[in-house]
């Protein structure tokens, strides 16, 4: 037997690129592009269709959700609860989902469902007609569930942050008052479906098991006639106000922790700067072994969890670090974040951590996207900046060639303490913790 | 159909391995024998945070973060009142690199003072982020005392109190690898784009040499039958009244299992369940309300949860909650009802293969229970049950004397 080296690891070889399941573009009849992602293991298919009915392009509070969530609730031909026994009866899942600029329909069925469930689907993408009875079911429920969560420190810092970075009344940081359920009128609902999810205002992503088939019965339902609803939606323009104020304390008085946030507003992923920013929050807090978490959580024992994260709306992005901490050490624990900040603007990171954490990002890579369905969410958030999954393979080419001298510099480019916003919420006691060091 | 292989080392280690190939990663996962149930009561949480400690570097390896790291993997663990599961994923070419890593932790910890005290306090904050710092978070801190009096699923995998957490020496740390921690008290399932042949010889290499352990024998308390109701009133700083409803049933291998996995998908399982449509929206009594199973190993509980709508009394939702139960206990489902949740159980099976990671802990779980070919089995014992079956089994569980009802009162 050969010798056992425990202390030795093993030689292991370094990702050098991710080969990804390559997306096919295609047409229906009347011009709905088409995205196809064939492959995976199991007989199921997604399919989702995408709207440009996002918070984005709604006038008044809640009116994009509430209208994406009553497609469930009932068509021409269908109750509520037709449509939820045909789908169970299928063992098929829907799912409805608002995001920033657009509100999606996503179907996960058997493939060999596929043609009834799709039709299903069809008939409420179409015909839907808002019943008024389940509309107010949806809002009782929607504003007691809005409750709760604003009863978490989590959710109030992140509209505090959101607010101070974009605006109160920014679509990116969607703030409203629970008051806002009472005064939702199901007129505008209706008036935004008509508007918002028409063939000229969508596009349809296809995954896992797609043979012609499935293409088929998609151009049939959905390419062959127009639909009912034909009328171009217009953008909306929406102006960022940031706050001048850079620190603010939420106060929750019966919280036995605090939430901290510390961050900035940035830009979207078609900036030249934003690979090395995300190699740059890699290394700050976006993995286990970030300096963050090594810091905070395993050496200090201040949290459960410490992250940062940069986010890539359609327009604009934020960089945000996120926390809970117990209440008597919130203070230290800004100190400590702002610390961690100042060495990436101070010392050049070291080659061994450069490459731990491009080797770590490579993988993740590879696990992230392995599967049909996990690439169609990539697609999903790569195609309204105009690009496909070949986007990753050149982000990681990219990242990969960003230098330690390179992170410090976008470190004291836009990581300065003057750029940087405060918020803590949490007891009375931690609002002494919003203090930016000297 | 899910493939594998099985194998069993001279130390008792018990080894599957699952192929496939549509993925580029290979997963490892190891299930050790040993939960929250299996703790002193006056150290209640002590499992979930030695799976911590886990971490905290072993006997040859100062780190187990960072080597994973450097080879594209990622890792993690969980902890519940049974068993404790940690599982990694790597690029296929690096699988050694995880047989290094999980194999000198398997062997010994490095049972460092200071990982002890840091993660003590990274758990507290947990036990504070999940069960204080969320409106109805505590809710399993009551309603497991209430419905065990025996049983040590009387406390929650986190534990009974943070004080518990706080008193947890180096000496106890130690005391529990050695009696729970050890290759005949594992079983490991490498999934993914992996060949037998590659498993076998790198577990004989890193895992073989491993002595096997004497483990301390589980001795659990039997809980004895309830035969009265029992309810607990908590007033707390929550928006809404919630209630909490728990029966007695059986454990994971019991026949009748399945059974009542299916009432409750009868109950709630999607938007067309009885609960769903005739309590949310009907009659508008709940905002949300849920039924399910603990699913634990050993007898476990049927749950139902639900917030109430505001302004509806508590006596009034809990009556319309017996109705619905009061119906499936005495008149049965109709065949298409059955078929409807039995459908839906088998596509759930079909999507969850998909992952090849869960398709690893699944292995496992069904070895620890008896054998990893059960997995297979699954979707015939559900197409087994009847409508005879339902409406007995719901009989039997859905009684008042069988029943431990938190009433969660809001405050304002």
């Amino acid at each position: 037997m050969e010798n056992l080296y425990r202390n030795t690891a093993p030689k292991f070889k370094t990702v050098d690129s991710v080969e990804i399941l390559p997306s096919l573009k295609h047409s229906l009849s009347n011009n709905i592009p088409v995205h196809i992602i064939n492959g995976g293991s199991q007989d199921v298919v997604k399919i989702e269709f995408v709207f440009n009915a996002g918070i984005w392009q709604q006038k008044k509070p809640l009116i994009a959700t509430l209208t994406n969530t009553m497609l469930n609730e009932g068509t021409t031909s269908l109750t509520a609860s037709d449509i939820a026994e045909k789908f169970d009866f299928l063992g098929a899942h829907i799912g409805f989902s608002t995001s920033k600029h657009d509100a999606s329909v996503t179907l996960y069925s058997l493939k060999k469902h596929f043609s009834e469930t799709l039709a299903l689907l069809a008939d409420l993408i179409k015909n839907s007609i808002f019943p008024e009875k389940e509309f107010k079911t949806i809002l009782t429920n929607k504003k007691q569930q809005y409750q709760i969560d604003h009863q978490k420190t989590n959710v109030l810092a992140k509209e505090k942050f959101t607010e101070m970075i974009y605006g109160k009344n920014h679509p990116y940081s969607n703030i409203y008052d629970s008051s806002e359920f009472d005064n939702c009128s199901l007129q505008e609902v209706k008036e935004f479906y008509k508007k918002h999810y028409t063939p000229d205002n969508c596009h349809i992503i296809i995954a896992g098991k797609v043979d012609d088939n499935v293409l088929t019965e998609v151009e049939d339902l959905f390419g062959k006639n127009k639909w009912t609803n034909q009328i171009q939606s217009i953008d909306f323009d929406h102006k960022i106000i940031g706050s001048k104020e850079k620190s603010a304390f939420v106060c929750k008085g019966d919280a036995v922790q605090s939430t901290i946030r510390i961050g900035r507003k940035l830009f979207t992923k078609t900036h030249p700067d934003y690979t090395g920013m995300q190699l740059l929050n890699l290394i700050l807090g976006g993995y286990f072994g970030s300096r963050l978490m090594q810091n905070i959580r395993e050496d200090k024992g201040f949290t459960y969890g410490i992250n940062s994260i940069i986010l890539s709306h359609l327009k604009d992005g934020h960089f945000t670090i996120v926390t809970e901490v117990g209440a008597e050490v919130c203070k230290a624990a800004v100190q400590e974040i702002f610390i961690e900040v100042k060495r990436l603007r101070e010392e050049l990171v070291s080659e061994d951590e450069l490459t731990l954490v491009k080797n770590y990002i490579s993988g993740e890579m590879l696990r992230n996207l392995d599967s049909p369905f996990a690439l169609s969410d990539g697609l999903k958030g790569n195609l309204p900046f105009g690009l496909d999954n070949t986007y990753f393979a050149q982000f990681i080419k990219d990242l990969k060639a960003v230098t330690a001298k390179r992170i410090m510099e976008l470190a004291n480019e836009y990581l300065q303490l003057d750029d940087l916003y405060l918020i803590v919420c949490g007891p009375k006691e931690c609002e002494e913790a919003v203090t930016f060091p000297k | 159909m899910i493939e594998f292989d099985k194998f069993t080392l001279k130390n008792g280690l018990r080894v599957i391995v699952h192929r496939d190939e549509t993925t580029p990663m290979a997963a490892v996962n190891i299930l050790y024998n040993i939960g929250a149930k299996d703790e002193n009561p006056e150290r209640t949480g002590f499992a979930h945070l030695f799976e911590h400690l886990m971490f905290g570097g072993s006997i040859n390896i100062p780190n187990y973060d960072e080597p994973l790291q450097m080879v594209g993997g990622d890792n993690n663990a969980w902890t519940n009142n049974d068993i404790t599961n940690y599982y990694l994923t790597v690029p296929k070419a690096n699988l050694e690199t995880a047989f290094w890593l999980e194999s000198d932790r398997m062997l010994s910890l490095a049972f460092s003072e200071k990982s002890l005290e840091v993660q003590r306090s990274v758990v507290i904050e947990e036990f504070k982020q999940r069960y204080f710092n969320q409106p109805y978070g505590d809710v399993w801190l009551h309603l497991r005392p209430l419905a065990y009096k025996e049983h040590p699923y009387q406390w929650p995998t986190i534990g009974k109190s943070i004080d518990h957490i706080e008193k947890a020496t180096l000496e106890e740390v130690k005391d529990f690898f050695f009696h729970h921690y050890a290759p005949n008290n594992a079983i490991m399932v490498v999934a993914g784009n992996v060949d037998t042949q590659q498993v076998k010889e790198l577990s004989e290499k890193w895992f073989g040499p491993i002595e096997r352990r004497d483990i301390q024998k589980r001795n659990l308390p039997v809980e004895p039958t309830q035969n009265e109701f029992r309810s607990k009133r908590i007033d707390s700083n929550v928006p809404f009244d919630a209630i909490y409803m728990a029966f007695h049933m059986g454990k994971r291998m019991d026949e009748d299992f399945y059974i009542i996995d299916l009432v409750s998908d009868v109950l709630s399982n999607g938007q067309s369940s009885r609960i769903f449509q005739s309590l949310v929206k009907e009659k508008n009594l709940f905002s949300s309300i849920d039924a399910y199973i603990t699913g634990e190993f050993e007898p476990g509980l049927f749950l139902i949860t639900g917030k109430l709508v505001e302004g509806v009394a508590m006596e009034t939702a809990e009556a319309a909650i017996w109705k619905e139960l009061n119906k499936i206990a005495t008149i049965k489902v109709d065949e298409y009802e059955l078929q409807k949740v039995k459908n839906k159980v088998e596509s759930s099976l079909v999507f969850s293969e998909i992952s090849y990671l869960n398709k690893a802990m699944n292995l496992a779980t069904h070895e620890l229970l008896g054998d990893a070919d059960d997995i297979n089995k699954e979707v015939e014992k559900y197409q087994k049950v009847s409508v005879a079956d339902i409406l007995n089994s719901s009989a039997k569980v859905f009684r008042k004397e069988n029943c431990s009802t938190l009433y969660y009162y809001s405050k304002k």
